[in-house]
């Protein structure tokens, strides 16, 4: 959800002044009744408090405009262009009913237009559309710098949200990067282990917790944890995309390569996906529930069950070696 | 037993109050003030609402070929934009770039009445359902929403100008005269509709026109 902020309808407002009372900021409190959205943080307490419904929030960055058909501009501009030049036949009649025919027929043309693509003034078709004025009317009475005002302010909109976008984007790849980082050093302490190089195990591991730490932050100064609930939904997308589509294109390519080892762990891991997405969704039905639940955990192929079972229903491993959580 | 029903506002006459062919000519629509043309019996789909393409000649959307009121029509419709998002400062940029553009537009000459009535039947036969037809086919329900109160308002406009051209001036001599500032429908009369009988915008978006132009 994008940042709002409050604003007043003047019309509407009956000053019961509740606004001004819940107002954390004193955001709603001004000489000229516009709310300050210097001062706004957009947390709604006026326009909740407010009996008349004169306050609404909306948003600072506006999405898209819908995408309007090229027959449907065109038969709208037809339409447009008739509408127009009933306006400039009424303005050169005189009488009270020519103004009021001049000024229906504008307000038909402004209803038409914005159903052909001019919807919202910062949209990219407004701004190719006083690019295009600059460059092309060059007149003396034009009011250039009226259009440049205007670009200038939807250009620093743009580049702002432009900048915002771009920042997300940078933490969700370095999530990524850091999260890879991670797992390559926990590998890489094991294989130190193994050699008996304590002490670069050690670094490793350090080093593999250090990643961790990072990861989680950019994760959540990215605002992508969410609920518990929209959490589990949000695993059980990925565990099913997973084992439904990521994996079995690639155990196909590692069978057509020969790589038998790929093949495996491809599979048991795309087998353990499928499983995991099970589990999220139980726990997704059972959310509320207080009964106490035990996981084990396949060390070798990731497995995991409610139960300590046998022997491991994807790899047979034995179930003794299952960890409990 | 018949009905007949007002093709802007809805409003329903019953028969048989009376036989709705022997309402005296000039009997208007008494929410809406659209005349008795303006009105179809119900069920019989006297306009036939089957709607075809008529042809699909593309004009050019290209900007540069718009006329300057139609970019006037342009700027006056972004400074609505801004207003509603409380952007007042771009609105008046947008304000003041739609008077220049209006200002820079010629004025028609040698025009009359006639010629709005001329352009309104054309609206009404061919722009309208040929426009409907191709928002219909794109499932542009925003486009058909604004094609909806374009052919009401046109229809009033239709109904305005025959009533003038039997009574003149005189049909709104001691009256009021209004244009709804959301859809342009027009009102003549001293018992505006609570709400717009086209748009359905409570009557306070209303605008009263006040005097009048001697000469232009």
């Amino acid at each position: 959800m994008s940042e709002k902020y409050a604003v007043r309808n003047i019309k509407l407002c009956t000053k019961d002044c509740l606004c001004l009372y819940v107002c954390p900021t004193g955001a709603t409190n001004t000489e000229n009744s516009i709310i300050d959205v210097a001062k706004c943080t957009g947390c709604g307490d006026c326009a909740d408090a407010c009996p008349s419904g004169a306050i609404s929030l909306i948003p600072k960055e506006y999405p898209p405009q819908q995408p309007k058909a090229q027959a449907v501009i065109s038969a709208m501009n037809t339409l447009l262009r008739s509408k127009s030049q009933q306006e400039k036949i009424a303005a050169s009649l005189p009488g009270k009913l020519a103004i009021a025919i001049e000024k229906s027929n504008r307000i038909m043309a402004e209803d038409l237009i914005r159903e052909a693509g001019y919807m919202l003034p910062q949209s990219k078709n407004t701004i190719e559309f006083l690019k295009l004025i600059l460059v092309q009317d060059q007149s003396q009475e034009f009011p250039k710098e009226n259009v440049e005002k205007l670009l200038e302010i939807f250009n620093k909109e743009e580049s702002e949200k432009m900048s915002n976008n771009k920042t997300l984007e940078n933490l969700m790849e370095a999530f990524a990067g850091e999260s890879q980082a991670n797992r390559k050093y926990l590998a890489y302490a094991k294989k130190a282990e193994k050699d008996g190089k304590t002490n670069v195990a050690k670094l490793f591991r350090a080093a593999s917790d250090a990643e961790t730490l990072h990861a989680l932050k950019h994760f959540e100064v990215a605002g992508k944890i969410n609920s518990t609930a929209d959490n589990l939904k949000d695993g059980i997308e990925g565990e099913t995309y997973e084992y439904k589509e990521m994996y079995p294109p690639f155990i196909e390519q590692a069978k057509k390569e020969g790589n038998n080892a790929a093949v495996m762990t491809f599979t048991f891991a795309m087998k353990a996906e499928e499983v995991h997405a099970k589990l999220y969704q139980d726990a997704l039905n059972n959310l509320d529930s207080n009964q106490e639940v035990f996981y084990y955990l396949c060390p070798v192929c990731g497995n995991i069950e409610k139960y300590v079972p046998e022997k491991c229903s994807i790899c047979n491993v034995s179930g003794d070696r299952f960890i409990k959580y | 037993m018949r009905k007949f029903k007002c093709t802007v506002c809805g409003y329903i006459v019953d028969e048989p109050n009376g036989v709705f062919e022997d309402l005296p000519s000039d009997w208007v629509c008494p929410i809406c003030a659209a005349t008795k043309e303006e009105f179809e019996l119900q069920n019989e789909g006297l306009r036939s609402k089957e709607r075809k393409i008529m042809s699909k000649v593309e004009i050019s959307s290209d900007m540069k070929e718009m006329s300057p009121l139609e970019i006037s029509a342009l700027c006056t419709n972004l400074a609505r934009g801004c207003e509603k998002q409380y952007k007042l400062e771009q609105a008046e940029l947008f304000i003041d770039l739609a008077a220049y553009y209006k200002k820079i537009s010629p004025l028609a000459e040698n025009s009359n009445l006639n010629d709005l009535t001329a352009i309104i039947e054309k609206n009404l036969n061919e722009d309208i359902p040929n426009a409907s037809a191709i928002a219909s086919e794109a499932k542009d329900r925003g486009a058909l929403r604004a094609l909806v109160w374009n052919e009401k308002v046109t229809r009033i406009l239709k109904s305005i100008l025959s009533r003038y051209k039997k009574q003149g001036g005189a049909m709104f001599e001691n009256t009021g005269v209004y244009v709804c500032t959301v859809c342009g429908f027009i009102y003549i009369g001293d018992n505006l509709p609570e709400v717009c009988p086209v748009c359905k915008v409570p009557n306070w978006k209303f605008e009263k026109i006040e005097g009048g132009r001697a000469d232009v």
